[in-house]
């Protein structure tokens, strides 16, 4: 037994390592089909329409020089050639970054949750089983959060050569791996902290919660206080990024602001363009059409059916008399299906938090998508005050989602192993309450910079 | 999303439904946004001539943002039900969410009077300065 609770076996971690090993499986195959065989067609098309695009080029500059066209005549049937030829680049180009981002994102983030449970899980199985004891309802406290932190400290203290020394990897220039050392450091010390983490909560069994004494949270759980904490900080980070956000934009001049006559009154037209100008179908990039406004929509609704998804995992965990849903809306569902995805408490549990951290993967998919094309188009972080602000907000909510998938990581293998009951389900809570801010966020995020 | 006692809208919704608030809730955040996005795809109101002006849709989406934060914040984050400290623990922070936002102007380098005139209301020095 390790930690405390109930009697669990360090040989359960070796499921871990079949969890990574099941994740880089998927992520290979995953890449093989979106990022190779998918994408290499559409990179051949990309580069023949490159070379189209510079033959009519070439053609409407010979006419033009010979005198058959005259220059700005957007009438002229060559520079019409020339500019559906650009246009069919474009589209090209849109068409292969959509199978070649998708498929390298999902091979980075399953190595990513390969690396994370899998190194958790060895590190964990090869402990010795401790004795036990009987004092195994007492809270003994952990030193891995400041194990964690330290290694936070660490990485961020060494990011600056690591993040130089990755890109000098990246493009073939030469790297100085020393430079990498104290961030590498630190990311191993992150894993251990967790890893450790991991090995007391696993046991957990809801015996031992800690209840707080002292006024005002006197009588609740010291961890939900604590979480609620977090997030109060967490709300303090993101209102830097609006109020940020919002300070600059009443200064902007942007195509909306100009209609509105909300601009200086000596400006002859917007100066500006923000985020949305690409991606609504109205924004004055002309680039927005449903296409562009999709990958955020869909994120959007993959967001709220993940926090939906999660309160049914939680709610399947602490119902005292589990049995299969049965109201109007599981009638229109095959019974198969229903098996599949209520098989029992324990399952279902898994199932649910298991499409959560689908649904949450599938946001940081679309979201590189999107970010790609927008960076194909010329909107980047170092466009304007609108390109930094726009990164740095969705960047950091991005992170977070991220973040939250590898603590899902988990509790799926938790809900998968020793499995989650009306005990023990605070886990499950706790992180939902994380899970639903960043949905929270993300409802200010997407107004905000994507359709406004 | 701890327990708690099931009453009032939570208790109809769950005898005459089957479903529990979180379904509801869950319905309605997905109707919302499909509202949201709606008013921006749009010029105008689908089926009308009439045109979604800036300030419709600023309207809707702050509208959208508070019907969707109430329902993620009161139910899915369980601060309807909850002891009344985790709400204000909550609510802390939303004082200097307020202060910042108040900040724009007080930080805007063209002064109070560079400011557009939506962001500044009937303030004399506004146009004094």
């Amino acid at each position: 037994m390790s930690g405390y609770g109930a009697d669990i076996n360090n040989s359960i971690w070796m499921r871990a390592v079949l969890f990574a090993g099941g994740f880089l499986t998927f992520g290979i195959i995953a890449f093989s089909i979106l990022g190779v065989a998918l994408a290499g067609p559409a990179h051949e098309e990309y580069l023949a329409a490159v070379d189209e695009y510079h033959h009519a080029e070439d053609a409407w500059k010979e006419s033009v020089a010979a005198g058959h066209s005259i220059d700005g005549d957007h009438h002229d049937a060559l520079y019409i050639e020339m500019e559906e030829a650009h246009h069919h680049e474009e589209e090209a180009h849109l068409s292969y970054l959509n199978w070649r981002v998708s498929g390298n994102t999902i091979l980075v983030m399953c190595i990513i949750f390969a690396s994370f449970i899998g190194i958790g899980g060895i590190v964990n199985s090869i402990q010795p089983d401790a004795e036990h004891s009987d004092d195994e309802h007492e809270h003994h406290g952990s030193a891995s959060p400041i194990i964690f932190t330290f290694g936070i400290m660490l990485f961020m203290i060494g990011f600056p050569g690591f993040a130089n020394t990755i890109t000098e990897i990246l493009t073939g220039t030469n790297a100085v791996l020393g430079e990498m050392a104290i961030g590498v450091i630190g990311l191993l010390v992150i894993i251990l902290g967790v890893s450790n983490w991991w090995r007391e909560d696993l046991p957990f069994n809801g015996h031992g919660e800690q209840i707080a004494t002292s006024h005002p949270f006197e009588g609740e759980h010291i961890r939900k206080a604590g979480i609620w904490v977090f997030i109060m900080s967490e709300i303090m980070i993101f209102a830097t990024f609006f109020s940020s956000y919002l300070r600059m934009r009443t200064g902007w001049c942007t195509k909306w602001a100009f209609d509105n006559d909300m601009c200086d009154a000596d400006a002859t037209g917007y100066d500006i363009l923000t985020a949305s100008d690409y991606l609504r179908p109205s924004g004055a990039a002309g680039t927005g059409d449903f296409w562009t406004i999709l990958p955020g929509g869909i994120n959007t609704f993959a967001l709220i059916i993940s926090s939906y998804t999660i309160v049914i995992a939680l709610k399947t965990a602490k119902a005292h008399d589990w049995s299969r849903p049965d109201n109007f809306m599981t009638k229109f569902i095959p019974l198969p299906i229903m098996k599949f995805v209520f098989p029992d408490q324990k399952r279902t549990v898994r199932n649910f938090l298991f499409a959560t951290l689908m649904l949450g993967s599938l946001f940081i998919i679309l979201k590189l998508v999107e970010w790609s094309h927008l960076v194909a188009e010329g909107f980047t972080v170092s466009t304007s005050q609108a390109g930094s602000i726009f990164y740095i907000a969705t960047g950091a909510h991005g992170l977070h989602v991220f973040i939250g998938l590898l603590i899902m990581l988990y509790l799926v293998f938790k809900a998968d192993t020793v499995g989650y009951d009306e005990e023990n389900a605070q886990g499950i809570e706790y992180f939902g309450l994380y899970w639903h801010f960043v949905d929270l966020a993300w409802v200010l995020i997407f107004p905000a910079f994507y359709l406004y | 999303m701890g327990d708690h006692e099931v009453i009032g809208l939570e208790k109809w919704l769950k005898d005459n439904t089957g479903m529990d608030i979180y379904f509801w809730n869950f319905i309605v955040l997905m109707f919302f946004t499909l509202f949201e996005i709606g008013a921006v795809f749009f010029d105008k109101i689908p089926g009308t001539d009439i045109k979604i002006s800036l300030m419709m849709v600023w309207a809707i989406l702050i509208v959208v943002g508070i019907i969707k934060g109430y329902g993620i914040g009161a139910y899915f984050m369980h601060l309807k039900g909850d002891p009344g400290i985790y709400f204000k623990t909550a609510m802390f922070p939303v004082l200097f969410v307020l202060l910042m936002i108040f900040g724009i102007g007080l930080s805007n380098p063209d002064g109070v009077d560079g400011l557009p005139s939506w962001c500044t209301p009937n303030w004399d020095y506004a146009t004094r300065r």
